[in-house]
């Protein structure tokens, strides 16, 4: 929905092999597993996103992935080959710190072209690549001798940007590189770094706690939690079919109601009344389940108008979204349990001023996710 | 002036209270303020009147003379031996002390983990005992049948060296005395350097070497700079080492300055001279300082 | 008004400077106290000590300060600058009273009645009217002696014999072949005599322009052949150990508490012939101890001249922790009983006479200033 096209598609035609492959990945801390029983294959040329909330073992995966740590357990491969003890100045990877990890008294050419200078290139050979680089991210030729704490928050970003191209890695990962600025900013790079993306043709391994990041740029997303990845797939089937009640969380504010079957009816748990589901996403046979409803797929029902499922309740709140309105609708009674149920709408479909705040919502069977306990 | 303090009157309460917060904020510094007038300046002001003062006499303020100046710059004058000494001790201290105390500071940094405040403590110790008390026994250690020679002849061995009394001990003393003043800048510098600086420098293929030349070094270099400063400035008033270890090999400049003002009661003679080193020294660390941009190193600039 | 706010100002920065030094004094001075309970000593180690000064506390119930200093020059200056509102009592060697503190009016004379009988209880040689106790015309009695001892230098016997050190003498200093194999005690006045008389030149008159070369040619080579210069401990440590076979300046004074430790083997020489006064080979020295001319005199000060003057204080004086000396008082049988064998070997009693009768007695350089510039000088050429 929020991702039209399959990004790396028209750069890479080649059949996507792996080039990165975990197994059985762990990673202790004293008696605390970080990060257990991973296994991924990173394609060749994709942008994958691992999201997490805070703690979820993401930054641990990507220091095993950079070489800044080693596994307890199991193997990291690229391209066939063990990497698990070789250290980050001799892997073909390059990592693009949150903190970007720029160097503060060196100036933006020399920052660039860092990696160049290790290899013992000379001075115009740097220059000259350091200036096509900055070309590439977008920078002005005239900072290569500015002072690169001088620069903006969006500047430094292109700098540990062309920094790390400067290297010609494999892969690239990125630790949160946008975390800290603006969110106007934050979405022009966004865009930015999916050209440059598709425009490299490299593999980018990206971690962000942010979802809608993740939405925006990825190839894949891999789904962090507690240590473990949870779901993989590509950004439709992370929002369309989320394995779990925490990945469809995760993915963004949902409705959740609890139900209990009760012979061949599902009755609602915090809400009374009896609901229709879909199948539950492994056809597995359930006695309690969760239906998670995007507020996006709820709507207002008119007088006479249908749906799978309704509720009445009363809007006692809404938020502007931009483009699009949310509405806290509350449900249910009292006594018999009561919840506040989002509603999503477009501008378009508000209601209307004077509108009575007493609705009906209602939502259907096939947009609503039925997941286990 | 009435009419400006009118002009600048507080206009509202909250004004006022903050002018009156101001007056407080004075009033509570006055008590160091004249501390430090007493305690501070007192003593330098003392000290640069009878450096113009007669020689060998105590007319101070009451003569005005640049004899004193004249004889220290006089070129039969052997006093600036004693200067080029005490600068070329303060020098190899300096220098010495860099090269012991970088590993120490990067260990204590980056290698000792939780045992880095214990070595901390143990390089602070000794600080806690007199100077004079840690040479003397560092003068048993050395001396003829002392701890060292005496063990190497109980082990067997031909004795230890003969390295009492001379310059190569006093260097030895005053790298030993100026150690922590050295370490605990620069292990301050070593902590400026960002972790991740050092990381990313490796992953994008530095060496241990050049990572050291390329980040750490420059990044850590104000500490290690005021570390150096320090020390010099330390090292070039020190006596005890060439008295105590040194038995007087080399007479150093602040040596003379004693002498002047004990067996040579010659005090503006010792004050010109105190006066000399001070403006010295002074122009040396404000040099540094002005050239030593440490906003720039820090990148805060 | 200007002049004398000036001038106060003035006085005020000079009391200011001399407390600079005081330190740990500061403002126990003040002459507008009443001072029945307060007594400040200046002195030479030894009265300063806590055997010495603990007993007259307890005794007058009074706060009794004492600073050591380890130079007389340094002591008179500090009256010199304006301390003489500080202390009571001055010790210093024998001819700074009548020569220069009198003079300079930095020390008032003792009531005569009061104390002469004192001297009737002394070592013969100090009998009534002693020298260096009387101003020049012999009219005031400026102080009480007590210590006194021989200082040239110091041997250790079981390197350079007791034989050919006493008739060898100071051109010890002069052999090349011991060169590198002698201390130095630091103790500048001292070095200037000692040099004066290794280069064969009498200290205690004015000197030719080549006297003066002779001495500067004797202070290089003397201080470049020093193993080490340094403190009386530093002495004693290096003799023991065998870091030094002899050092220069030196006495009972210094040497008495490594002999008293089990070092008798080191031992204070007064070689028997050199080129002063009466071709003697050593000097010695004799401490007199003067009442400061502090127009607010602690009463205390007088009644601890005679506190010492007791054969128990006097002994006590003798072995204060530090030094170890022969007093005066010894001529007192009373108080020549009460030292022990042992005490009478550490401060070579067996000798002493006869030590101190080759021995002309401490006096001051006419010329000290330039001959001490010429020293300084030369030390800093050993490095």
């Amino acid at each position: 929905m929020l991702q039209t096209l399959p990004a790396a598609s028209t750069a890479v035609e080649a059949p996507r092999l792996p080039i990165l492959q975990l197994v059985g990945v762990r990673k202790m801390f004293g008696g605390f597993a970080a990060v257990e029983g991973i296994d991924l294959d990173v394609r060749e040329g994709e942008f994958l996103t691992i999201v997490g909330p805070s703690g979820s073992g993401k930054t641990t995966l990507l220091r095993m992935l950079a070489g800044m740590d080693t596994p307890s357990e199991g193997n990291i491969t690229l391209r066939g080959e063990l990497i698990n003890d070789v250290p980050p100045n001799k892997r073909p990877t390059c990592l693009v710190f949150q903190s970007l990890a720029l160097f503060p008294h060196k100036s933006v050419g020399e920052n660039i072209a860092f990696a160049l200078k290790v290899k013992g290139a000379d001075a115009a050979t740097r220059k000259k690549r350091a200036l096509e680089l900055m070309r590439i991210v977008r920078l002005p030729d005239n900072y290569h001798d500015k002072n690169v704490m001088k620069c903006s928050g969006g500047e430094r970003q292109r700098v540990a940007l062309a920094r790390a191209f400067a290297y010609d890695p494999e892969v690239l990962f990125f630790d949160e590189p946008l975390s800290a600025l603006d969110y106007k900013l934050k979405k022009a790079l966004e865009k930015e770094l999916k050209d440059l993306h598709r425009e490299t043709g490299k593999t980018f391994i990206y971690i962000t706690h942010s979802l809608e990041e993740a939405m925006v740029m990825s190839d894949r997303i891999g789904v962090m939690r507690a240590g473990r990845l949870v779901q993989v797939g590509t950004p439709e089937e992370i929002y369309g079919a989320p394995v779990d009640r925490f990945v469809s969380e995760f993915v963004g504010e949902v409705n959740t109601l609890k139900m209990k079957r009760v012979g061949q009816q599902w009755q609602g748990v915090d809400v009374p009344g009896t609901f229709t589901l879909g199948s539950p996403q492994n056809g597995a046979v359930l006695d309690e389940a969760f239906v998670v409803i995007r507020p996006e797929y709820m709507r207002f029902l008119a007088a006479g108008e249908r749906a799978d499922n309704q509720l009445k309740g009363t809007v006692y709140n809404e938020y502007s979204l931009g483009s699009r309105i949310q509405y806290q609708v509350r449900v249910g009674s009292k006594d018999a349990g009561e919840k506040v149920m989002l509603v999503e709408l477009s501008r378009a479909r508000a209601l209307p001023p004077g509108a009575s705040r007493e609705v009906t919502i209602g939502w259907d069977a096939a947009d609503a996710f039925t997941l286990g306990s | 002036m009435a009419d400006i303090a009118l002009a600048r009157a507080p206009e509202t309460a909250r004004q006022v209270r903050q002018a009156r917060m101001l007056s407080v904020g004075a009033r509570c510094a006055l008590p160091v303020a004249v501390l430090l007038g007493i305690g501070f300046l007192a003593p330098m002001v003392a000290i640069l009147a009878y450096s113009f003062a007669t020689p060998r006499s105590f007319d101070v303020f009451r003569s005005f003379t640049l004899e004193n100046f004249a004889s220290i710059f006089d070129p039969t004058n052997t006093v600036w031996l004693s200067f080029a000494w005490s600068v070329g001790f303060a020098l190899f201290t300096v220098a010495i002390l860099a090269v012991i105390a970088y590993p120490i500071a990067y260990g204590l940094n980056a290698v000792f983990g939780r045992w880095a405040g214990f070595i901390s403590v143990l390089f602070v110790f000794p600080l806690f005992v007199s100077e004079n008390v840690r040479l003397y026994g560092w003068v048993l250690f050395f001396i003829k049948n002392g701890v060292l020679d005496g063990t190497l002849k109980w082990l067997g061995l031909p004795g230890g060296p003969e390295v009492l009394y001379t310059p190569g001990v006093t260097l030895f003393g005053m790298a030993y005395t100026y150690l922590p003043f050295m370490l605990f800048p620069m292990t301050l510098g070593l902590a400026l350097v960002p972790r991740d600086l050092v990381d990313a420098a490796r992953d994008l293929g530095a060496g241990r070497l050049f990572i050291w030349r390329e980040i750490e070094l420059p990044l850590a270099m104000p500490g290690i700079l005021i570390g150096m400063l320090l020390t010099f400035v330390l090292a070039i008033g020190a006596t005890a080492e060439a008295k105590i270890l040194g038995g007087q090999s080399i007479i150093v400049i602040s040596h003379d300055i004693e002498i002047a003002f004990t067996y040579s009661q010659n005090w503006p003679l010792g004050s010109a001279l105190a006066v000399v080193v001070s403006v010295f020294i002074a122009a040396l660390t404000l040099t540094a300082l002005s050239k030593l941009d440490l906003d720039r190193m820090l990148g805060r600039r | 008004m200007a002049g004398i706010s000036r001038r106060s100002m003035l006085q005020g920065m000079a009391a200011g400077a001399g407390a600079l030094a005081a330190g740990p004094l500061l403002g126990t001075g003040s002459a507008f106290a009443a001072r029945e309970k307060e007594l400040n000593i200046l002195c030479w180690e030894g009265y300063n000590s806590a055997q010495v000064l603990d007993p007259f506390r307890e005794k007058t119930g009074a706060t009794v300060k004492a600073e050591s200093l380890t130079n007389d020059p340094t002591m008179i200056n500090r009256l010199r600058a304006g301390e003489t509102n500080t202390w009571d009592l001055i010790n210093v060697n024998n001819p700074w009273a009548r020569k220069v503190m009198l003079p300079e009016k930095l020390i008032k004379p003792l009531p005569k009645a009061e104390f002469e009988p004192f001297f009737a209880q002394m070592l013969p040689e100090f009998k009534w009217p002693y020298k260096w106790a009387m101003s020049e015309d012999g009219a005031d009695l400026l102080g009480m002696v007590q210590r006194f001892g021989p200082y040239s230098f110091v041997v250790n016997t079981d390197k350079v014999s007791r034989k050919t050190a006493e008739e060898t003498g100071w051109d010890l200093f002069n052999d090349p072949a011991l060169a590198g194999k002698y201390g130095i005690l630091e103790s500048d006045d001292w070095n200037v005599f000692n040099i004066f008389i290794v280069a064969g030149i009498d200290p205690f008159k004015v000197h030719t322009p080549d006297e003066l070369a002779k001495f500067e040619e004797t202070a290089k080579r003397v201080f470049k052949g020093a193993k080490l210069i340094g403190d009386i401990a530093s002495m004693n440590q290096a003799l023991i150990s065998g870091e030094i076979d002899l050092h220069l300046t030196g006495g009972t004074y210094s040497v008495s508490p490594a002999r008293a430790d089990g070092h008798p083997n080191l031992r204070a020489i007064t070689p028997l012939k050199g080129p002063l006064a009466g071709g003697k080979g050593g000097i010695s020295w004799i401490e007199v101890t003067s009442t400061v001319n502090n127009p607010n005199l602690s009463p205390l000060a007088l009644e601890f001249l005679k506190y010492v003057q007791a054969p128990e204080v006097a002994h006590t004086v003798a072995f204060a922790e530090g030094t170890f000396n022969p007093v005066a008082q010894m001529g007192n049988k009373a108080c020549f009983d009460l030292f022990t064998k042992e005490e009478l070997d550490a401060i070579q009693w067996d000798s002493l006479e006869e030590e101190m009768a080759r021995s002309v007695e401490y006096d001051i350089v006419p010329d000290y200033d330039k001959a001490l510039d010429i020293m300084n000088a030369a030390k800093r050429l050993r490095g």
